[in-house]
């Protein structure tokens, strides 16, 4: 993603937006628990002079070793007859206040050569981040130790120590900030308007940067914690008597068979911290930097919608004449803030065996789900409801195995964009392998593959088997995609917008080759497309879908001179077409209807040229033009009485 | 494949320049004067300006940097004052039982934090993915030191089913590979503890990595071949998910490396970790030195190894 999210450059200024950022915390469950668990260390911590609690250090040997509940001693007392209560507060501050410390400096010398390796130029830039890739090439930790060694152990030294292994890392983060920063419009806005570089770092890039180094802070005040308490746990941090809850584990650790609670307690402690600010980190992240929560924003909810086949015996005879595929009633709901909303809505159609059918649709109008509904690939989360049969099959009532089954053999599936189809990590001839291999066990695949090359017409290609997708062009790769459809002779072919990320040229290439390969094996074609010219030279039918619904379904030539729906009218209108590159293209005025408002009416009235005032009034129906030719409309194009065709 | 190692390779050189520029470079911060650091304060006038001219210390420090390299390079590091030995001889006798120490608990780290984070993704946004998730920030926020000391109150301690400390039993006189079941049996609680921070770091990247590949379009393709789920999920999700998290197992080699150093005191385990926490206890400072580089170079030599890895599981990367 880019860094745009860091550092919008419309939105709301550093204050309003870290504002709107506090505001949610208190509304995120995550913030709230980490907050939370600070408080129950931070505050007694904060608050430990005016505790009363007795004297951290105060020695008493003859009350070694208290059991928990003694009196005065809650938690009890240490080897040394110490109040193990006070020690655990006394030494949360000490590790809190070595662990803020340390990430304060850190993060402030971190911030400084970040902004210069961003701001000076490239030597400087050059020289500053060779050093930080030589420093983060050393395991941090080890770092960190061999300054205490040299230093001296201590717990001002082990705090250097830790906060100086951390510096590349900040060093790194603020540069990579400070540059997507540097090429924001309001920079070179600011240049432009005369401001001097310094004024520009002050008042445009620094409060700019907050947002990410508090982020980064807050991450890594965790880390600064366990290090420091880790050194003090090996003895070079804090010294006695002073104790913090590093080396209060230190020291525990030789009474650990007999005295557990001794060393348990203060990890504990800091076990409670740590989650705490990792809490609170995570949250802030999210919600001041747009970048990290990328994953979550694309989940999904829920599962695979498994799909509520319709009431038995509705309105499908089985065993009827419904040729290969018969569609009856097909919903897709796509879950939205204000619930499901239906974006297919009750789809009719068939497909004969060995016939062309074309999908058509502005993006948006259902006709790529309806393609992977059919296919039962819908993303999770997506709801389908309606019947589809596949040669007598009821695809919505198959179980996933039984799905699998039919998928690659008798239904198959070319997607759009070729650049996704194949797997980048593996090279074509081990997918072709695969697709072969998925239905009929290893009948000699490597001659199948061959053979189906050829088919595509990619026998010609050098070295095929052995090369990686991003190794050919956009072309090949939709060619070998059809290859691996057609690798069992499925009888329906599903072509999703199969030429669309293509060359033109390369475009009618797939398309005769999609024609040629249907055509020969009598197989069974659903060509999904939003360029209604395209489809003539495939398909013998087309279906035209609007908001949901087809709205015009009828023979190839009947559709494209004589549409009966002023939709698809203004579809053709403005169809590129060959040889005629001053042909006017007008786009269709106004906007498709959002899924899930369905005011009454003809989904395209607002568009409609030719709208009426009772076109308003309810949805027209399907109905019959000619034989073969079906439009949803009351005042169609070309067929109503008293109206001469275009 | 040849040209990207052999790019590799070559960027490797300035990097390990740079490190022992800076394990030189951070002994010389010692505050006042070494010779007097090193040998303490009951150190003879004779013996102290020995080791001021051994050290080189009234020379400038690029002279005294070049001679030290160029000791190294002839695998010099210097006599080890503690242990009264050679450094180099001290150094590599202690590495083997940390690289098996570390390479254990980075294999443990590697295989719980894929399983974990491939569940979650698998099982994204249901009850499953929360109680990895809430695993997972747990394993990341845990001291290492302090999960150490609980396994063996637990395991050693209070159940008695494994060993609390050392690499082998003594008085065991096992030969060859004998030794093995009583080595793993010490092996298990040191590595768990080592690895469950690590798995943690793993688990929470490994999860993001597997959503957004089991979302990717041709995850989907494979299904509409009719591929069976299983092999979609180990053959190209886990591909997916290795490539990308390559990177980020690389830099757990470090905290692991890091790590080491309690978990080997914790456990008494004869590693250099442990040997380092003497060393600076002894102020022993060429030791330290000595042992520093060591991991440093171990932990250099890891991420090249990671980087090859990750171009062989996709070959689109190039060498940066």
């Amino acid at each position: 993603m880019s860094g745009a999210g860091t550092t919008p450059d419309m939105g709301p200024g550093l204050s309003g937006r870290l504002r709107g950022a506090a505001g949610a915390l208190l509304h995120h469950p995550g913030a709230l628990t980490g907050l939370a668990l600070i408080a129950v260390v931070l505050l007694p911590a904060l608050l430990a002079p005016w505790l009363g609690l007795p004297d951290p250090a105060q020695t008493e040997p003859a009350r070694r070793m208290l059991p928990v509940l003694s009196p005065g001693h809650p938690l009890g007392t240490d080897h040394l007859g110490r109040d193990l209560l006070s020690r655990l507060v006394w030494g949360a501050r000490s590790s809190i206040a070595v662990g803020v410390l340390a990430t304060l400096v850190a993060a402030l010398a971190g911030g400084v050569l970040g902004l210069a390796a961003a701001w000076l130029g490239r030597l400087a830039d050059t020289l500053l981040m060779r050093a930080v890739d030589v420093l983060m090439a050393f395991p941090y930790l080890l770092l960190a130790l061999a300054i205490v060694a040299a230093l001296g152990p201590g717990l001002a030294n082990a705090m250097l120590a830790i906060a100086v292994a951390n510096i590349p890392f900040f060093a790194r983060a603020v540069r990579g900030a400070a540059l997507d920063i540097r090429h924001q419009d309001y920079i070179a806005a600011a240049r432009l308007s005369g401001h001097g570089e310094a004024r520009i770092l002050l008042a445009e890039v620094l409060p700019n940067l907050v947002p990410t180094v508090l982020v980064l802070m807050t991450t890594t005040l965790g880390w600064m914690i366990l290090e420091t308490a880790g050194l003090s746990f090996l003895g070079l941090g804090a010294q006695p008597p002073a104790a913090d809850l590093g080396s209060m584990l230190g020291e525990g650790r030789a009474f650990l068979t007999v005295y557990p609670r001794v060393a348990v307690l203060p990890g504990l402690v800091i076990l409670v911290l740590v989650v705490g600010i990792n809490l609170l980190g995570d949250a802030l992240r999210d919600l001041i930097d747009p970048r990290w929560s990328g994953a979550r924003r694309r989940s999904r909810g829920g599962q695979p919608a498994a799909g509520s086949p319709a009431a038995p015996g509705a309105d499908l005879p089985a065993g009827s004449d419904e040729g290969l595929l018969a569609v009856r009633g097909l919903h897709v709901a796509v879950p939205s803030a204000a619930g499901p909303m239906d974006a297919v809505r009750g789809l009719d159609f068939a497909i004969a065996a060995g016939e062309r059918v074309a999908l058509v649709g502005e993006s948006g109008s259902g006709k790529t789900l309806t393609a992977l509904a059919l296919m039962r690939l819908l993303p999770a989360g997506l709801v389908l409801r309606g019947r589809l049969r596949l040669g007598g099959i009821e695809l919505t009532a198959l179980t996933e195995p039984a799905l699998r089954d039919l998928r690659g053999r008798r239904l198959a599936y070319v997607p759009q964009e070729p650049l996704t189809a194949l797997d980048p990590l593996f090279r074509v001839g081990f997918q072709l392998d695969e697709a072969l291999r998925a239905h009929a066990p290893a009948q000699n695949p490597k001659s199948r593959g061959d053979a189906l090359i050829a088919q595509v017409g990619l026998d010609g290609v050098p070295q095929l088997r052995r090369r990686y997708p991003h190794e050919l062009s956009g072309g090949q790769r939709q060619r070998v995609a059809i290859a691996m459809a057609l690798a069992h002779g499925p009888d329906l072919l599903i072509a999703d917008e199969a030429t669309t990320a293509l060359d033109v040229t390369v475009q009618q290439e797939i398309l005769d080759l999609l024609l040629r390969l249907c055509a020969e094996g009598r197989r069974a074609l659903l060509f999904v497309s939003h360029v209604l010219a395209l489809v003539a030279r495939v398909c013998e039918r087309v279906l035209v879908m609007y908001a949901g619904r087809i709205v015009e379904d009828g023979p190839v030539d009947a559709i494209l001179t004589r549409p009966a729906h002023p939709y698809t009218a203004a579809l053709l209108a403005c169809s590129p077409e060959l040889g005629r590159p001053d042909k006017p293209l007008p786009a269709i005025a106004g906007q498709a209807p959002a899924p899930g408002s369905s005011p009454p009416g003809c989904p395209f009235a607002p568009r409609c040229p030719r709208v009426q005032a009772d076109c308003r009034a309810a949805l027209p129906g399907l109905d019959r033009m000619e034989p073969a030719h079906r439009a949803r409309c009351l005042h169609p194009v070309s067929r109503t009485p008293g109206e001469r065709a275009r | 494949m040849t040209g990207y190692i052999a790019r590799r390779l070559l960027m490797l050189l300035p990097v390990l320049l740079g490190v022992t520029l800076v394990v030189f470079g951070v002994m010389s911060l010692v505050p006042g004067d070494p010779a007097l650091a090193i040998l303490g304060p009951y150190a003879t006038p004779e013996r102290l300006a020995e080791l001021r001219a051994e050290l080189g210390l009234d020379q400038p420090w690029p002279l005294r940097y070049g001679h030290w390299l160029a000791d190294l390079l002839a695998g010099d590091l210097g006599r080890s004052l503690s242990l009264e030995q050679p450094v180099a001889d001290a150094v590599l006798g202690r590495l083997g039982p940390t690289l098996l120490l570390a390479g254990a608990a980075l294999l443990l780290a590697v295989l719980l934090g894929l399983a974990a984070g491939l569940l979650a993704a698998l099982r994204h946004n249901r009850a499953t993915d929360r109680l990895v998730t809430l695993a997972v920030l747990l394993g990341i926020s845990l001291p290492a030191f302090w999960l150490g000391l609980l396994l063996i109150l637990l395991f050693a301690v209070w159940l008695g089913w494994l060993p609390a400390s050392g690499m082998t039993t003594v008085w065991l006189d096992d030969q060859g590979w004998a030794v093995l079941p009583d080595l793993l049996r010490h092996l298990l609680l040191p590595a768990l503890s080592l690895a469950l921070v690590a798995a943690g770091v793993i688990g929470r990247i490994g999860r993001a990595a597997a959503i957004d590949v089991l979302a990717a379009d041709h995850i989907r393709l494979c299904r509409a071949r009719g591929i069976a789920g299983h092999r979609i999920l180990l053959v190209h999700a886990l591909k997916g998910v290795l490539a990308r998290i390559m990177p980020v197992i690389g830099l757990q080699a470090g905290f692991l490396i890091g790590g080491a150093v309690y978990i080997e005191t914790i456990f008494q385990w004869p590693g250099l970790g442990r040997m380092l926490v003497d060393a600076i206890a002894a102020r022993d400072l060429l030791l330290v030195q000595g042992g520093v580089l060591v991991l440093a170079v171990a932990y250099v030599l890891v991420n090249l190894g990671a980087d090859l890895l990750q171009h062989w599981l996709d070959r689109r990367t190039r060498a940066a």
